[in-house]
């Protein structure tokens, strides 16, 4: 029975997790641009949350308007900075680097560095063949559920989605059978920003949000990606539920204060023995 | 007869250019000599205190430098490594009872070791993109670490620091002037590990790696083994970095090893010119030397900062010692 309680709080939070790498997935895995500034659109997307639901709006108007604003901050991002930087990693990486200390600094300025709390639509818990829930997680799961099936519909089934997916294989060719690949990618950039909001409220119904909330969920979704093979939505789902539940069972029964710790191992034996990841189909390349 | 031919005079301006732009390295480590000599001739304490601590910082900016300058790898562990060798020293010296001069060697090796088995997994791949991942990743390990290891590290309330360095063969240093000097001389080492690395046949490997991991191998350079030497160079130079900073601060905390130290330190790279002797330094002196002077609040700083990064990654990728050299090669060659 315990462990199957661990099982699914491992559940819950690895769907966080998910939601997180879903839009790292999309961003990093298939346009190539290694946005760290995405753990600061998580943030700011948890702050929109609070902001919306403490003027009185509840949760859902809260998060179809801190997926709506983040959208067009990933927009903004896109047209401003990170179209000049699709051809170079480490150029793209040094400007969002830029960008999250703007982003940071000014939010601890703006937001002060106190942890803030909104109310979650379902409070309590319930039980189910003497298993305590929290309603509250398990909406959230619900949500995930709902968010990653969503987004890999559009991938799968939409013209757009498929205009996706071949840049991700190839930008060059995409380019060549006259796919517009500058707007394919303003629109993964704001889907995948979206994605990040859409956590923020998700992590911020759980957790206290802070201004610097963003490096834990950031390092996840990074590792995530790997561990799910980049550019694989549904390899990133899967390491996500599974990070979680390592990092649950680790916690419960190995060492609760290490628990970031796991995914870091996770990640390093991934890199040593399983280097295309759970759902990678592209080979590394090594020299 | 004239017997001076037309041509001629251009080309004797040209040598006198090319001689002149030989100098300019000589010169520039003369200014280095006068900015290190002048805190200690204006004297006052605070002056002292602060060419202090942007020494460490440019001996940072310097061993960072050799990872991503040189060898093109993206060590997002920078801090972390400073801020290992600031705890392991401290924890030497205070709680087991080492010499300082003893730990400092200590903390370097645990560093190197830690730095290997972080670096080997991930630099077996091309591009720097895995090496970023997993050192973003152990950085937040090792600052969650080191803040909730309350035994040895005193936990997220920091630890305080009260031993001073002993003397370096005669020369004392437990005054402000004698930790400015272990600063200075810190920052001198590290220079000097990355001009020898330049003018070496490692150098040039390296920074084949940097330009082509693929031809470098068809060259015979064992491009992982390489990629890997730079990255533990530069992490045991940043735990070398990290002993003096204990001493200096009196206090270490788990602050230390965050991430926005490195992104300030890259920032601080890419605005001075990164793969360049000089840039670092530059770099450093603009970021932490000017804003103090124009005592600008330390939020604006980091904000400015921020956008600096962004501007010139987008506009002047070479940062501003790229572009001296640029504009010197150019001026030697006849242009303006």
């Amino acid at each position: 029975m315990d462990l199957i309680q661990t099982l699914l709080d491992g559940l819950m939070v690895g769907g966080l997790y998910a939601t997180v790498a879903i839009g790292v997935t999309l961003v990093f895995g298939i346009m190539g641009i290694l946005n760290f500034a995405h753990g600061q659109m998580v943030m700011l997307g948890a702050y929109t949350a609070f902001f919306v639901v403490s003027a009185g709006f509840g949760f859902w108007p809260a998060l179809v308007i801190a997926m709506f604003a983040m959208g067009t901050l990933g927009l903004l991002l896109e047209r401003i900075v990170f179209r000049y930087t699709l051809t170079d990693h480490m150029q793209g990486l040094t400007a969002s680097l830029g960008v999250i200390m703007v982003i940071e600094h000014l939010a601890a300025a703006a937001f002060t560095p106190d942890p803030r709390n909104f109310e979650p639509p379902l409070q309590g818990s319930f039980q189910v063949a003497g298993l305590t829930l929290s309603s509250q997680r398990m909406l959230v799961l619900a949500l995930v559920v709902v968010l990653v099936v969503a987004c890999y519909l559009f991938l799968q089934k939409t013209r757009i989605g498929k205009a996706i997916r071949a840049m991700g294989q190839n930008r060059t060719g995409a380019a060549l059978v006259g796919i517009q690949t500058s707007q394919v990618t303003a629109v993964v950039f704001v889907l995948g920003s979206a994605m990040a909001g859409a956590a923020g409220v998700l992590y911020g119904s759980l957790f206290a949000i802070t201004p610097y909330m963003a490096a834990g969920p950031l390092m996840k979704g990074f590792i995530l990606t790997v561990l799910g093979g980049l550019g694989s939505v549904p390899g990133a789902v899967v390491a996500g539920f599974l990070l979680g539940i390592a990092e649950s069972l680790g916690s419960r029964y190995l060492s609760a204060s290490f628990r970031d710790g796991y995914g870091f191992i996770l990640l390093i034996i991934a890199l040593l023995y399983f280097p295309r990841g759970l759902f990678g189909q592209r080979g590394k390349v090594r020299v | 007869m004239e017997a001076v031919p037309e041509a001629d005079a251009p080309r004797a301006r040209q040598g006198l250019r090319q001689r002149f732009a030989h100098a300019v390295p000589w010169l520039g480590w003369a200014v280095l000599a006068l900015l290190l000599v002048a805190p200690m001739l204006v004297g006052g304490r605070y002056i002292v205190y602060l060419g202090t601590l942007i020494a460490l910082q440019a001996a940072l900016a310097v061993s960072l430098n050799i990872v991503m300058g040189y060898a093109g790898q993206f060590a997002m562990s920078h801090a972390a490594f400073y801020g290992i060798g600031a705890y392991a020293s401290a924890i030497l010296v205070a709680t087991v009872g080492l010499n300082f001069w003893l730990a400092v060697p200590l903390a370097m090796l645990g560093a190197g070791v830690l730095a290997a088995l972080v670096g080997y997994p991930a630099l077996r791949y091309t591009g720097g993109v895995h090496l970023a991942l997993i050192t973003f990743a152990f950085g937040e390990l090792a600052r969650l670490v080191a803040a909730n290891w309350d035994s040895l590290t005193g936990g997220p309330m920091g630890m305080r620091v009260t031993y001073a360095p002993g003397s370096f063969f005669g020369i004392e240093l437990s005054s402000a002037k004698g930790l400015y000097w272990l600063a200075a001389g810190m920052l001198l080492v590290c220079l000097l590990v990355t001009a020898a690395i330049q003018r070496s046949r490692f150098g040039r490997a390296l920074v084949a790696v940097r330009e082509d991991e693929t031809l470098a191998s068809f060259l015979g350079i064992n491009v992982v083994g390489h990629k890997l030497a730079a990255y533990v160079i530069s992490s045991m130079l940043a735990a070398m970095v990290g002993c003096a900073y204990g001493p200096t601060m009196n206090f270490i905390s788990p602050d230390l090893l965050s991430a926005h130290e490195t992104i300030s330190l890259i920032g601080v790279l890419i605005l001075g010119g990164i793969g360049t002797i000089a840039g670092p330094i530059i770099g450093t002196i603009i970021f932490f030397g000017l804003p103090e002077m124009l005592r600008v609040a330390r939020l604006w700083r980091l904000v400015v900062l921020g956008i600096i990064i962004v501007v010139v990654v987008l506009l002047m990728p070479q940062g501003i010692a790229g572009v001296l050299r640029q504009r010197l090669e150019r001026w030697k060659r006849g242009g303006r």
